[in-house]
């Protein structure tokens, strides 16, 4: 098996038949996946830049950035992209996470041609004016207010990941803060824009029914004519390895339950062990029966709700074990239950011939659905090529899991799980209702 | 099917060169007196999705007195997990909801998992071995997080809608947003509900994926209990009477402790899918509403920068339900934001829409069919949709060939009524 994984790791990524996978003088990635049997036609430019590569100076300019891009550009007024891809019945937008600013469009295949030359117009020729940024700064504050000051579990959330990753460039909210959206001027959204809006900074994924030469053609005409230019994002530190605190505390008004965290760091998503990592996930997170609840709510009955999820980013993850309980237990309890639960999964018990083999079965079952959608299929090109270095494991991630064994999956539990730095949570709420802070410890006995 | 052969089968399934009938379509038929069956074939990919609808869901009396909601969604937890294991090894996706008008099972696997799958799917359906003691579990886990909705802005403003909206208290409209009454029931009781469920006539049994009409027919041999021809009583729901639009309060504030904007929903009952005048509503709502440069967007968030969001919502199927002009702001920022909310709705009632913004909204409509189209399972669901709610089949798209047709004028006649403001109510959510 060590043998077929060398020889996987060092194979070449064929594409489909007709499919293009170029890199233009300019230094564009273009990938180009034809499937006629596809009604839509999605884009995707994906720009390799999110807020984990921000600095104190230009904190909170990705997605600041992401808005301002529909601001109008040389050729074409604020708002005929909008219009233009609606009228042809089809839908565009914009994310932006700790890793990427990606924007995207699905349209009929008539429409395709105007989205090439719509964002290849405002990939540099954009006009960042003062009204604009004006505009979008209360745009976008009026987001965090909804996202993140008006939700109790995103206020959590984002506190949480300020105070565990620290001096970390994931510890921001890719959103960005009030703050950091007041302090933007003109002068720094423009320098953001030519440090990192380049040819050589940026991936076009098309995917549907497309003629893949003429589609190629069209790049070249739009975005092969952009000069190269700008300055790379910094790297981003992988989390595997990387100094957390050991335990954390954080109040917030959620329901009245306390909620313990274990979490664990794993490696970044282009790690030689990544495909096992991946399948591990699988078997802990994606399945009918957590193991995880099993042991805390089903068997032990010690909480209301348990389970395993995991996070997933470009220079790392992590697994996380939860419980819930209501507001009678004792913190050091909840959290010494966790670590049992991880000792009783370390005899690895979720762990078989034929679990691994479903596991696989479900991760192609997956993937299998995924690529009857445009869209699905863009993204996970365009994530392989930025996350993993090569486009074509969107075409061969079947056959890369199908080599991972039951070793290598043990193997990334041990190294990971049951040997990595654990990080604890505890939550409290704010607000318990009376019944239940001093009735709620009589629940265990009913239930 | 070896692993190998299918690792092989999913590199083939890149789709350069792979057929497949774009139009592929519904193929229907009838089992026996209360049973039909769909199938959408499509061979590209080798999966398969069974998706048996029965006709009974939230909007039910019976359903809500049987407690078959918890009935239908909680029968693969057995004690021993032994079903949702088989589910695991068999590496399918199952899943069980109740929704407002039906109560689903769906299953979806690789193609030569097909008689697996449906072996499990049918011993899901007869399973009498609830889990009470998970029963017990959800049940309290509901009621905790029945306490988070206090902070919910968008659950609040839905209950407080309702029971403005709709005048009896059991209207199964308005107790959706109520909460739920506890489960009393024992795991036989239950288990009595899920079996009446399934057996209520009109059930259908869709397939959607790599599979022929034959394989179909085969599948469904044995796949559900016999039919019970006597419904039970209670099962069709019963909407009571709206409240007239004079009779609203004219505005309702709702208060959530720490919020820092104000939330308005300026709404009226929807106009049902049944309604002639649908395929008119479909091109004003699109303009008022409906994208991202729309008259409320336009007015509220790229002028002035007042919100990010804004937009209509609608709710209701057949029978009306809500719709609304939406947004939000900071909450020094709400009077201006108010203002410009109901100048946009003044403004289009008045004036109607352009001949551009007509052509615009026909293209949008025309074009966003193929959105639906990209699946099977889409296919179906969409079949699956319509007769649900009574409507003919191809009625959903035929609205949209039907707008087409309509004039400016025709349009603007329909905005003249249904927009009009004395017919639209405001609900806001400010800070406690």
């Amino acid at each position: 098996m060590l043998v077929a994984s060398i020889l996987l790791a060092f194979a070449a990524t064929p594409l489909p038949t007709g499919a293009i996978d170029r890199t233009l003088p300019n230094g564009l990635e273009v990938t180009i996946v034809p499937d006629r049997s596809m009604p839509l036609v999605a884009t995707q430019i994906w720009i390799h830049v999110g807020s984990a590569n921000e600095d104190a100076d230009s904190r909170g300019l990705a997605h600041l950035f992401e808005h301002l891009m529909f601001g109008g550009s040389a050729a074409y007024a604020k708002g005929d992209y909008s219009k233009f891809v609606t009228a042809a019945g089809g839908d565009e937008n914009a994310f932006t996470s700790e890793d990427e600013t990606v924007y995207v469009s699905e349209v009929p295949p008539d429409a395709v041609e105007g989205v090439i030359r719509r964002e290849a117009d405002r990939l540099r020729n954009l006009i960042v004016s003062q009204a604009n940024l004006d505009n979008e700064k209360k745009i976008v504050t009026e987001e965090l207010r909804l996202r993140t000051e008006n939700d109790p579990m995103a206020r959590l959330l984002v506190k949480a990941q300020k105070a565990l990753l620290g001096r970390h460039p994931y510890a921001f909210d890719p959103s960005g803060s009030k703050e950091d959206v007041q302090r933007t001027t003109v002068e720094g959204a423009r320098a953001f824009y030519d440090r990192y809006y380049r040819p050589n900074e940026a991936h076009v994924v098309i995917a549907g029914p497309v003629d893949p030469d003429a589609s190629l053609a069209l790049v070249e005409e739009t975005f092969g004519r952009i000069e190269s230019g700008g300055q790379g994002a910094s790297d981003v530190p992988p989390l595997y390895g990387w100094p957390f605190p050991g335990k954390l505390a954080l109040k917030e008004d959620i329901p009245p339950v306390e909620v313990a965290l274990v979490g664990v760091p794993l490696p970044p998503a282009d790690a030689p062990d990544a495909w096992a990592v991946e399948v591990l996930l699988k078997l802990l997170t994606g399945r009918e029966v957590d193991p995880a609840r099993e042991i805390v709510v089903t068997k032990r009955r010690k909480a209301i709700e348990a389970g395993i999820e995991a996070i997933s980013l470009r220079r790392g993850g992590g697994i996380v074990f939860y419980s819930a309980s209501l507001p009678y237990r004792r913190e050091a309890t909840a959290l010494r239950i966790l670590d049992e639960t991880i000792r009783e999964l370390d005899k690895k018990e979720w762990l078989s011939d034929a679990s691994l083999a479903a596991a696989k079965r479900s991760l192609l079952l997956e993937e299998t659905r995924e690529h009857r959608f445009a869209e699905a299929l863009a993204d996970r090109v365009g994530r392989e090529r930025w996350w993993r270095g090569d486009a074509g494991l969107a075409f061969t991630r079947a056959a890369r899991i199908g080599a991972v064994s039951r070793e290598d999956v043990a193997a990334a539990w041990d190294r990971y799980v049951r040997d990595g730095a654990r990080i604890r949570v505890y939550v409290k709420p704010e607000h318990v209702p009376f019944a239940i802070r001093m009735f709620g410890w009589l629940y265990p006995l009913f239930s | 099917m070896a692993l190998p052969a299918l690792l092989l089968s999913a590199a083939a399934l890149a789709g350069v060169g792979a057929t497949v009938d774009p139009a592929a379509e519904v193929v229907a038929w009838t089992v026996d007196a209360g049973t039909s069956a769909a199938l959408v074939e499509d061979h590209r990919a080798p999966t398969i999705t069974v998706r048996i609808e029965f006709p009974a869901g939230k909007y039910s009396p019976w359903v809500r007195a049987h407690h078959a909601v918890e009935a239908f969604e909680h029968q693969d937890d057995d004690p021993a997990r032994a079903l949702k294991k088989r589910a695991d090894a068999l590496a399918a996706e199952v899943s069980l909801e109740v929704d407002d008008r039906a109560a689903t099972i769906e299953g979806t696997c690789l193609s030569a998992d097909l008689d697996a799958l449906l072996a499990l799917m049918k011993d899901v359906l007869t399973n009498r071995d609830y889990d009470e003691k998970e029963l017990r579990r959800a049940g309290r886990e509901q009621s905790i997080e029945w306490k988070g909705n206090d902070t919910n802005v968008s659950f609040r403003m839905h209950q407080s809608v309702a029971r403005a909206m709709f005048r009896d208290a059991d209207d199964p409209r308005r107790l959706r947003w109520e909460k739920p009454p506890s489960v009393e029931t024992g795991a036989a009781a239950l288990a009595e509900a899920r079996d009446a469920l399934v057996r209520i006539p009109g059930r259908v049994v869709g397939f959607a994926g790599d599979l022929t009409r034959a394989q179909a027919e085969r599948a469904m041999v044995g796949l559900l209990p016999p039919v019970d021809p006597r419904a039970p009583e209670g099962l069709t729901p019963r909407f009571g009477p709206l409240v007239g639009a004079a009779e609203r309060p004219k505005d309702t504030p709702i208060r959530i402790r720490k919020l820092t904007q104000v939330y308005f929903a300026l709404g009226r009952d929807s106009l049902p899918w049944d309604d002639p005048r649908r395929p008119a509503y479909l091109v004003a709502n699109h303009v008022l509403g409906g994208h991202f440069y729309s008259r409320l967007y336009v007015a509220l968030r790229h002028e002035g920068g007042e919100t990010y969001g804004a937009g209509t919502r609608e709710e209701g199927d057949v029978a009306p339900g809500l719709y609304a002009a939406a947004t939000f702001t900071r909450a020094p920022n709400a009077k201006t934001t108010e203002t410009k909310l109901r100048g946009v709705l003044d403004v289009f009632h008045a004036q109607g829409i352009t001949e551009e913004e007509r052509k615009a909204a026909i293209g949008y409509l025309t074009g966003s069919r193929a959105f639906g189209r990209q699946s099977p399972e889409q296919i179906l669901e969409r079949y699956l949709v319509e007769r649900r709610l009574g409507l003919p089949p191809g009625k959903i798209d035929a609205d949209v060939d039907r707008a087409a047709a309509l004039s400016l004028d025709e349009i603007n006649r329909f905005i003249d009524d249904f927009y009009d403001p004395a017919q639209f109510t405001m609900v806001r959510a400010v800070a406690e």
